[in-house]
């Protein structure tokens, strides 16, 4: 047992949301929050750190350590330190699952798969610069056929059959879903048709790596029940999908936060902190 | 404060590459231009004529070539055929290309219907390594000598061609000694500027850029001001790289680059030619058996009915876990051009290899322009996390 008491914390500022995470002294999540990434990189991170705080009744300064992880995680004036995303979506992943082998995140531009072992991870392939199939990908098909994003997942689960949806091009599946809608066929089988071809591209990249169970789906995309169903269905069997698939990436990042907070305090050495800013939000209020 | 003169030079050369070649036609030579590796540069040396290596430039936007090149194709290629068309390699007195890959084939057809060089001559370099494949090679070897001869308008002697191997190997023995300051660690030189020394080597007549070499070497081996310790030590194998901006990116994180089996690096330069009675044997030996390019389809026994995988696998990869073990590596990055047909087909088989002996390979596509650095910074970042993951 660790008498020692740290809190720590991850922000995953990923192109599409921003996620902090608060970890208690034991370890547990004690505050989690999100907000939307916008333009702003380092006015969103202070705000939603601020907001994770608040809720955590906590001050900047009584975090022992921050992670920043994510697309943007260079313009997060407080953190002590940048670890990518892939590593830490790998140490979320394994503390939720510690059977898991292999991972899929799909996030708001990007797609991943991981390969881990021994709650490590080894190997790793993402999409390209393209974010064909990623959570833009349904975002566009959302405004596209006037629906909320929430509902997309469980609509589709109520086709009776699928169009056949030949590209994740964000582009060219717009079009071919206007088409579709202009020969009369049903929303729900086009948006079935949609959810399995991010299942395919996702399965098809994360092939590369060679499969094994445990899978885990993470990232914003794995709220949409409809593409986790056609990704069990490509697989051939389960995956596992965390409570909060958001906030994977920051679990990890506070969780590594964490271990490399008592690392330090077990060898007697200082934690390195960096030099913290949080009131430059206020730099951008005017805005 | 010491002057690094040879260094200085060859950046120079390196960011301005026609420039001695301008001087050197004011001069009265004649400059040859070769695409990749395959064309044998001691003919040329021997006949007097300089060998210019054809690159492509990273910076300049791709506007011309997309009129008559397909689009997915090499980018490397693209980029040069599309510096030809506009004019930045009209000082070449020819061109030699060779079957150095498909599209370099299909692209020396391009360049000789547009740009109609005053010479031009086509290599069908065989694609194995078998004898009959060898002795083909100097067949065609011979083909060359006899266009080059007619451009010089003189007669090639073997002598002639013996010192020019020489010659050769001679510069090949001064690269391998500047590799070799990057054995320590932390490396006396970072492998962006070893990179620029060998842009600017194919960019010289052979002896003018030997004494360059040497004097790069005595410089830093004297000066001692090579990139500090990390953590990482890393070979990158692949595609050719003929600009620094990747080794920049990846040397700018926690690792040093201190080998590379590049095209523009130690693959072009590592293998001497041997003095054989016929200097045409040895030559046609070594740019074919010798030069372990993708390109050609190896096998530890082609004449044998039975193959052994393992055996295939040593006798293709052997070399890069040589390189990994005298150099210290600890990590390999895998880099291959967009659609490089040649390297993105090795890609598989070389990762198995490196990660069956317990190397850690990651595998990076990359489209040839600096705006697509920042993802691959990403990937490179978390393998180093990999690497060095014993932090977390």
């Amino acid at each position: 047992m660790n008498k020692v008491k740290i809190f720590t914390a991850g922000i995953d500022l990923g192109s599409t949301m921003t996620k902090v995470l608060i970890l208690d002294g034991e370890g547990k999540s004690r505050a989690q929050v999100t907000g939307a990434t916008g333009a702003e990189h380092r006015r969103l991170a202070n705000k939603v750190m601020a907001q994770a705080l608040g809720q955590a009744g906590l001050s900047l300064e009584e975090i022992g350590y921050i992670i920043a992880t994510g697309y943007g995680r260079v313009n997060v004036p407080f953190a002590d330190c940048q670890v990518t995303e892939l590593t830490c979506h790998a140490r979320g992943v394994s503390h939720l699952f510690p059977s898991a082998r292999t991972a899929i995140d799909i996030g708001g531009q990007d797609a991943k798969g991981l390969k881990i072992r021994d709650g490590k991870l080894v190997d790793f392939v993402m999409n390209d610069r393209c974010a064909a199939g990623t959570g833009r990908f349904l975002e566009v098909t959302a405004e596209t056929l006037g629906l909320r994003l929430e509902e997309l997942g469980e609509l589709s689960l109520k086709a009776t059959s699928k169009v056949e949806i030949g590209s994740t091009c964000t582009i060219f599946a717009q079009a071919e879903m206007v088409a579709l809608l202009s020969q009369g066929r049903p929303l729900a089988e086009i948006l079935a048709g949609l959810h399995q071809a991010i299942a395919s591209r996702v399965v098809k990249m994360t092939r590369g790596l060679k499969i094994e169970a445990d899978v885990v789906f993470t990232g914003g995309v794995a709220q949409n029940a409809a593409v986790v169903q056609a990704i069990k269905e490509r697989l051939g069997h389960d995956v596992l999908v965390p409570d909060e698939p958001l906030f994977t990436g920051a679990l990890g990042a506070a969780l590594l936060a964490r271990e490399m907070a008592l690392k330090c305090l077990a060898n007697g050495d200082n934690i390195p902190k960096k030099e913290r800013r949080l009131e430059e939000a206020s730099l951008y209020e005017d805005y | 404060m010491a002057q690094d003169r040879g260094m200085d030079r060859a950046k120079a050369i390196y960011q301005n590459r026609s420039q001695r070649a301008g001087e050197l036609k004011a001069q009265g030579k004649q400059v040859i231009g070769y695409l990749c590796a395959y064309p044998v540069l001691e003919m040329m040396t021997a006949l007097d004529l300089v060998p210019f290596r054809i690159l492509g430039d990273i910076k300049e936007p791709i506007s011309r070539a997309d009129a008559c090149l397909p689009t997915v194709v090499c980018p490397f290629i693209r980029s040069a055929l599309d510096l030809a068309l506009k004019d930045r390699y009209q000082f070449l007195d020819g061109v030699v290309m060779a079957h150095s890959c498909d599209v370099a084939e299909k692209t020396a057809h391009i360049w000789h219907s547009y740009l109609r060089p005053p010479y031009f001559h086509f290599i069908d370099t065989p694609h194995t390594t078998r004898n009959s494949a060898v002795k083909q090679h100097k067949r065609l070897l011979k083909d060359f000598q006899k266009t080059l001869e007619q451009l010089a308008g003189r007669q090639l002697s073997q002598e002639r061609l013996k010192e020019a191997v020489k010659a050769h190997n001679q510069q090949r023995a001064l690269v391998r000694e500047l590799y070799g300051l990057r054995k320590p660690d932390p490396p006396l030189i970072s492998g962006a500027e070893t990179l620029e020394v060998m842009v600017s080597l194919m960019s010289l007549p052979v002896d003018e850029g030997s004494r360059l070499l040497k004097q790069v070497i005595t410089e830093v081996r004297q000066h001692n001001s090579g990139p500090p310790k990390k953590p990482a030590r890393l070979l990158i194998w692949g595609s050719i790289m003929d600009n620094s901006s990747l080794i920049e990116m990846i040397e700018g994180l926690s690792a040093n680059l201190v080998m590379d089996d590049t095209c523009v690096g130690s693959r072009f330069y590592w293998p001497d030619v041997a003095a054989t009675e016929d200097p045409l044997d040895g030559l046609a030996h070594r740019y074919l058996v010798e030069l372990k390019c993708p390109r050609t389809f190896r096998q530890a026994d082609p004449n044998k009915a039975s193959k052994d995988y393992q055996a295939d696998l040593e006798y293709r990869f052997g070399y890069l876990m040589e390189y990994a073990k005298e150099w210290r590596v600890n990590g390999v990055i895998l880099q291959s051009l967009r659609y490089c047909d040649i390297h993105g087909y090795e890609v598989p088989q070389v990762k198995d290899y490196l990660n069956s002996l317990g190397l850690p390979a990651i595998y990076l596509e990359y489209d040839y322009s600096q705006a697509a650095l920042a993802p691959l910074r990403t990937r490179v970042q978390a393998f180093l996390e990999i690497i060095g993951q014993g932090n977390f």
